[in-house]
């Protein structure tokens, strides 16, 4: 009877039988342009922004000055000590260095993990104690991967201390270089 | 009859709308998701380790280094960072007799978000440059090599003075992969020194090792 005046769809409407030809506007939009818009702002924020953000690892250090006294003696038997050298080089020994070096032993960040933990399991939790000692060659990323360490195996009581002497010579006579001329290279 | 010649047209056009609801979607997503990276000098590649607490970003006072060893300080840029850094600038120009002007507290204040990492002695000078002088220029960072030499403790101590005694609530330590040993260990000289024993370290996030003692720690708590 009369037109057709539903929304227009789109195919530019049929004609209805017996409807009088009707001069229709055509309303489509191309949305083409508004994807690349849309396109080029995601790709805006996949560039400037991230999703990561920085994570905080909380450290305390101790007190230098604290007289001797007032430091906690650590029991020879329950220390383990770790050292760090150039090139991701770890080495490591229990209680005391013997004068011949005999419990001296080379690993790397990986196999560290496991021996940490197998001191942990035989020492009473109030001897143990970790000492990390970083060579000068030593990079940030070992120092803190080792305070990691600390963390996953959940060590209450680590320190971080400068290496001595006879350690030194150990370590390069390990790694077979001759000893540093001077302290503190780049 | 002409008909039958006639060649069928089969239309090719695709409708776009689909296609712009999915990318106004995905940038929803990323508005909503993530934050704009900070503005830094110094390009610093950030350890990984399993801590899972958030970096502050308020009332921040944050040492960086990076792998050749240059040391910079800067500051959040909210009311506390900048009050801090005003200080610092200020106790530093009256205890090395800077005799800073004003214009070059305002330029510290301005410089300290981005980091700061000049010896003392170029501090007049650099804090003369303009906006886009100081993003150009590779500072040579503040000389922590020599022990008795710590400017990074001149700096913090500047502001210890300034503050009274009280220190920013977020200290933060900001260093890269491949920085060597020994300036890790003066940066954390100076921070002994001027009393500072408790900050955290920035770095990237990495999933717990499974069978663990801090995997089963952080399981039973679950």
């Amino acid at each position: 009877m009369g037109a057709d005046v539903s929304a227009p769809d789109s195919g530019g409407g049929k004609k209805g039988p017996g409807v009088k030809k009707q001069a229709r506007k055509d309303t489509r939009v191309d949305m083409t342009p508004m994807v690349d818009l849309g396109f080029l702002l995601i790709t805006f924020f996949v560039f400037t922004t991230t999703m990561s953000t920085p994570k905080a690892f909380k450290l305390n250090v101790p007190d230098d000055s604290a007289k001797d006294e007032e430091q906690t003696e650590a029991k020879a038997s329950g220390a383990f000590t770790v050292m760090l050298s150039k090139e991701n080089h770890v080495y490591y020994y229990e209680g005391q260095l013997q004068a011949d070096g005999s419990n001296f032993k080379s690993s790397n960040f990986k196999d560290i993990r496991a021996e940490i933990l197998k001191k942990k399991a035989n020492t009473p939790e109030k001897d143990l104690v970790v000492i990390i000692k970083p060579t000068e060659e030593a990079s940030y990323k070992n120092v803190v991967d080792m305070l990691d360490e600390m963390q996953i195996a959940v060590i209450k009581r680590y320190a971080v201390v400068d290496i001595n002497d006879a350690e030194k010579t150990l370590i390069n006579a390990t790694e077979g270089s001759s000893p540093p001329a001077g302290a503190g290279g780049q | 009859m002409s008909k039958l010649n006639k060649i069928p047209r089969k239309s090719t056009w695709v409708d776009m709308t689909a296609f712009v609801d999915v990318a106004f979607l995905i940038l929803s997503f990323f508005m909503l998701a993530t934050k704009f990276k900070p503005p830094e000098v110094v390009k610093i590649d950030n350890p990984k380790s399993v801590s899972s607490e958030n970096v502050q970003d308020k009332d921040v006072l944050k040492v960086s280094f990076d792998k050749d060893g240059r040391v910079f300080v800067s500051f959040s840029a909210d009311q506390d960072g900048r009050e801090k850094a005003q200080l610092m600038a200020e106790q530093l120009s009256k205890q090395k007799g800077l005799n800073l002007s004003n214009a070059q507290i305002k330029s510290f204040i301005n410089f300290s978000v981005g980091g700061i990492g000049v010896p003392i002695t170029q501090l007049p000078s650099f804090l003369n440059l303009s906006e886009a002088e100081y993003k150009q220029l590779k500072q040579p960072g503040i000389p922590v090599q020599d022990t008795l030499n710590n400017q990074l403790y001149d700096y913090l101590n500047a502001l210890l003075t300034g503050t009274g005694g009280r220190k920013p609530t977020n200290i933060m330590l900001n260093g890269d992969n491949a920085t060597k040993y020994p300036y890790f260990k003066n940066v954390l000289a100076a921070f002994k020194k001027s009393g500072i024993f408790s900050f955290k370290l920035v770095t990237s996030l990495e999933g717990v090792p499974s069978g663990t003692p801090l995997y089963k720690q952080q399981n039973e708590k679950k």
